[in-house]
């Protein structure tokens, strides 16, 4: 721990810090560009100057100084001063004054710090360096001119997302940022180097020229596009929410967002309900809301009634649902649309107990039929931190690129029951042994077969809960905790032959079997289910409307309102409300918050931000064995995997490019 | 200083270039190359393994050599290092060619010494023989490029060709050793002034002259 | 008809009173090429600036004025228009008088005299429709 003092403030800061984490301890601000908590260290472009004594009567880039005891630190000298406005001269030698027709203005961390400590004028008539547009993919927007060479985004490529693409050619003022051959940056992580970059060179393709910072409304909400639950902010002008951006929680997606969630917001404006429609001789056609109540009580649905939860669904709309089915009685509630039917009396059995940041400390992983890239992107890169640190990764599935050394073991889940010696020896080594079971596995009933494997790889230990469940769908764990599951899946509610099927925004689920049903959608895009449904009620987004969200490591979280829906589309909630009435009976709630406190009184936990606690894992039953194998992963296209995606021009585009790019050539050839 | 950049990537580049592979010999010399780092720090070798290539290159073309891109990723693919790495080490240092260059690289240092020594005179006796900078000459034989200082100062001014420096030149120098090359001679490398050896002060030493025939200890006169 | 309109209406043209006035005390100066008549004061007091007027050829409007013409009645120039200006050029477009009010008037893309299609603005959304 040394001590040192910085400005005449003494203070001690922890080993291996540096003179700028020392200065940020004691309340000084530096400047910089190329130091980034998340990255490794550059020290290229030389904003950090402190005054460092002891040491050599210069001043000194401080992300690259270690701390050291004794150390005097000036940052509000005359030298450190003259040093900034020094360097924020050489970078603006060759920086482009094109600021009104940038991007990133308003939100420039080149203009903020030329306002702060540059000089205010330039002594440079010389022309400006001009550097040739670059193509990075159909998500980053690139004006290489206005690059100032700080690294952040090779750094980035190379270091979180593991997918070397981004790299410096040439050297000196002639230093360019380029991907190779110009190549589209291809993985699910790539649109973070914008939020990285701190000038205009990269910024969003999708959102040029849109908005500037200061005209948007920034809502806290969460990302529905996959189970991560990744903390972000919705930017929005008017009706229309313009873009979604990270926010920062360490314990949940840092500060990096996938392209998917930060992208798909321009579905929100793209197929939309926004019409109450009613199947009239086979088509559907435009009807009111009062006509479809009618509807609804004319089928007299009584006990016959279920409710399917779609995968974007917030926790109240799911109680709600969960309120008018008990007040008519009918328990008829499923959120795994595709028919999987994994035991979940033991909630702790099907969650991500390690969490996500625990993850990351784990030295043995053995990932069983998920596809963690396309899944959860930012889990993929926790573990690919976890190797890093040494672990070892094993997968038992078909092969997918990994960002990080992986063992295949194979598509055949029988491994499970007969350990090859290098997944054992590695188990058994490990300190902090993880495994992890996607979608493809459960689908193969494998949740009993891993659990064996808690006590054969030790996999609970003191502070240590290495038996992990990755969803993939937002709504999965929130359906979970609100019994959103029945014995046997979809099949229990096929079986039970509802007289009317709620979808709650359900566009994956088969309607095949509810040909007899009356099938009312609730949702917000014009998808599969609002093709197959009778009724179709609009209701909110994500984006439109209060709610509680669990994600798939059973992380309670609660995300804002940011715009109003379109047209005639209401918040879900109220459209179960007024059903309740136009079916006469009873929910118990008749405002947002006391649905809230009801379900709150139903589920204590989901009153709580923060973990759920699920208790201890059950026993495993000795007889599970795990047999078949793993085909395929659920996911088939990354980038279209809900109806907000796929309404989403952008994801189309990325979903054409980056993912059928190569098909596309050679059907052109 | 130098305009670089990469030779377009094109079919015919692709076509000439994708079946490249070391020769034997030089697939021994790579892997001695690697042998020098520890296990599974090939990548460490990416620069010797890129002038090997270049010169591989030089040979199959009869020219001081080159980095097509197909070589580039050979190269990469080789010692298993994303491609983007090893094309920023290939763009870095100017001594890997990115286009293809003549059987002579004419490098004419440039730098304040050997300026004041009259390296601009030799810029324009090179063009005058007919050699573009960074271009190369209609007989495929010459290439000019000024490059930065090579550390002969003393013996200003100077050029590089191929692998051997020419220094103290004049342009009347410079022609005789061009007019040999061409001729496929081989004139003798380092300094062209007659009676001087390497880069001793011209016209006999000026201190520790007695040093030039024995070991003089000075101790004695300090 | 006519006549009486002469007489009691001023919005097209001149009214006889004016056209009297105009005979008695003015003098006629030019007229443009929409048939306005130009026409100032015979007499000025000393130190008193001149008067100048025109008499339009159909509906009185003053932005029927042409710029040239605009020039002499505002007192830029004294001489007629024809001999202060350098000619026009090839370029130059025909004046047309002040549209505001009439069909010919300016209207915006997303006008609904101009079929009511407007660029994209925020808070616009696509609908889902049935058949797509």
């Amino acid at each position: 721990m040394p001590k040192l003092t910085v400005d005449g403030q003494e203070l001690e800061v922890p080993e291996g810090a540096t003179v700028l984490q020392a200065c940020e301890l004691a309340g000084k601000e530096i400047p910089r560009f190329c130091y980034h908590e998340r990255l490794s260290i550059a020290g290229n472009c030389r904003m950090c100057l402190v005054e460092v004594k002891p040491g050599p009567p210069k001043p000194q880039a401080s992300c690259a100084l270690p701390a050291a005891e004794g150390q005097e630190i000036r940052t509000d000298s005359e030298m450190v001063k003259t040093a900034r406005e020094g360097v924020m001269e050489f970078l603006l030698i060759n920086h482009p004054l094109d600021c009104p027709i940038c991007d990133q203005g308003g939100e420039c961390d080149l203009q903020d710090q030329s306002m702060a400590y540059g000089r205010g004028a330039t002594r440079y008539d010389a022309n400006k360096r001009a550097v040739t547009e670059k193509y990075m993919g159909p998500l980053i927007k690139t004006v290489m001119t206005r690059c100032i060479h700080c690294t952040r985004c090779v750094r980035f490529s190379e270091e979180i997302a593991g997918v070397d693409e981004i790299g410096a050619l040439y050297r000196g003022e002639d230093m360019q940022i380029t991907t190779y051959l110009e190549q589209a940056a291809a993985h699910e992580l790539s649109a973070n180097v914008i939020d990285l970059c701190p000038v205009g060179a990269l910024t969003s393709r999708p959102y040029a020229f849109e908005a500037r910072p200061w005209e948007l409304k920034k809502t806290l909400s969460i990302d529905v596009s996959d189970a991560v639950g990744a903390n972000i902010r919705l930017d929005s002008r008017g009706r229309e929410v313009m873009r979604a951006l990270p926010r920062i929680n360490d314990d949940v997606n840092e500060e990096w967002l996938s392209d998917k969630g930060r992208y798909q917001v321009d579905g929100l404006t793209k197929r939309r309900l926004d019409k109450v429609f009613m199947r009239k001789r086979g088509k559907l056609a435009e009807s009111s809301w009062d006509e479809a109540f009618k509807a609804i009580a004319k089928a007299k649905p009584g006990k016959n009634v279920a409710a399917i939860a779609g995968d974007m669904v917030d926790c109240e709309t799911m109680f709600a649902a969960k309120a008018l089915l008990g007040a008519m009685g009918s328990k008829l509630l499923e959120g795994r649309q595709t028919g999987m039917d994994y035991d979940v009396s033991n909630l702790a059995a099907v969650n991500f107990n390690t969490t996500f940041a625990g993850i990351e400390t784990a030295d043995a992983i053995l990932i069983v039929g998920s596809h963690v890239r396309w899944e959860a992107a930012l889990v993929n890169a926790r573990i690919r931190k976890a190797v890093k640190n040494g672990a070892q990764v094993f997968v038992v599935g078909p092969k997918w690129e990994t960002t990080y050394p992986a063992t295949f073991l194979g598509e055949d889940l029988s491994v499970l029951n007969r350990i090859p010696k290098a997944l054992g020896d590695a188990m058994k080594k490990a300190e902090r042994p993880a495994v992890i079971l996607g979608g493809a596995a459960l689908a193969q009933g494998a949740l009993g077969a891993g659990l064996k494997l808690v006590d054969k790889f030790k996999l609970v230990k003191d502070g240590w809960n290495g038996f992990n469940v990755m969803h993939f769908s937002a709504a999965r764990m929130g359906g979970l905790m609100l019994g959103y599951a029945q014995k046997n899946g979809m099949a229990d509610v096929v079986k039970a032959k509802p007289k009317v099927v709620f979808s709650l925004g359900a566009d994956e689920m088969d309607f095949e079997p509810f040909v007899d049903a009356l099938k009312v959608y609730i949702g917000h895009h014009g998808d599969k289910g609002a093709h197959a449904a009778d009724i179709i009620l609009p209701a909110a987004s994500y984006a439109e409307k209060d709610g509680t969200y669990v994600n798939t490591e059973g992380r309670v979280q609660f995300a804002e309102k940011a715009v109003f829906a379109p047209g005639d589309a209401r918040e879900d909630w109220t459209i179960l409300r007024a059903l309740a009435d136009a079916l006469g009976v009873s929910v118990g709630f008749d405002s947002f918050a006391e649905l809230q406190a009801a379900m709150i009184k139903a589920v204590p936990a989901l009153g709580e931000e923060g973990l759920a606690d699920f208790g201890d894992l059950p026993k495993a039953d000795s007889k599970a064995k795990a047999e078949g194998t793993i085909a395929a992963y659920p996911i088939k296209d990354f980038y279209l995997t809900n109806p907000i995606a796929r309404a989403s021009a952008t994801m189309q585009q990325c979903s054409a490019e980056l993912i059928h790019g190569e098909e596309l050539a050679e059907a052109a050839e | 200083m130098a305009d670089r950049h990469i030779a377009p990537d094109t079919p015919e580049l692709r076509e000439r270039w994708d079946s490249f592979a070391w020769t034997k010999e030089n697939a021994k010399k790579a892997d001695w190359h690697i042998a020098k780092y520890p296990e599974g720090r090939a990548k460490s070798a990416v620069m010797p393994l890129l002038d090997l290539a270049q010169r591989q290159v030089g040979e199959e073309t009869d020219t001081q050599g080159w980095l097509p891109l197909p070589v580039i990723e050979y190269v990469a693919a080789y010692i298993d290092v994303p491609v983007i790495r090893v094309l920023e080490v290939a763009t870095f240092y100017f001594m890997y060619n990115l286009v293809p260059v003549g059987k002579f690289h004419v490098q004419v240092c440039g730098t304040t010494p050997c300026m004041l020594r009259g390296s601009d005179d030799i810029i324009s006796a090179c063009k005058k023989r007919g050699m573009e900078k960074g271009k190369v000459s209609e007989d495929g034989l010459w290439t000019l490029t000024e490059v930065e200082c090579m550390g002969n100062c003393a013996t200003a001014p100077m050029v590089q060709i191929n692998d051997g420096n020419y220094e103290d030149l004049t342009v009347e120098r410079l022609d005789a050793v061009l007019d040999a090359l061409a001729a496929g001679e081989e004139p003798k490398e380092g300094t062209q002034e007659p009676g001087r050896h390497t880069s001793e002060p011209s016209g006999g030493p000026t201190t520790l002259k007695e040093m030039v025939d024995a070991n003089h200890d000075y101790r004695g006169d300090w | 008809m006519a006549f009486l309109g002469k007489i009691f209406t001023w919005w097209n043209g001149a009214t006889i009173g004016t056209l009297l006035n105009s005979w008695r005390t003015g003098e006629k100066v030019g007229t443009d090429a929409q048939g306005n008549t130009y026409y100032r004061a015979k007499k000025t007091k000393e130190g008193a600036r001149e008067r100048r007027w025109v008499i339009y050829e159909g509906a009185n409007d003053a932005s029927r004025i042409p710029v040239e013409w605009h020039g002499w009645m505002h007192g830029s120039f004294d001489d007629v228009p024809e001999s202060n200006l350098p000619p026009a050029k090839i370029w130059e477009v025909d004046y047309t008088p002040n549209a505001t009010g009439t069909a010919d008037a300016y209207r915006p893309a997303g006008a609904l005299e101009r079929g009511g299609k407007r660029a994209k603005a925020t808070g616009d959304y696509e609908a889902w429709a049935p058949d797509s």
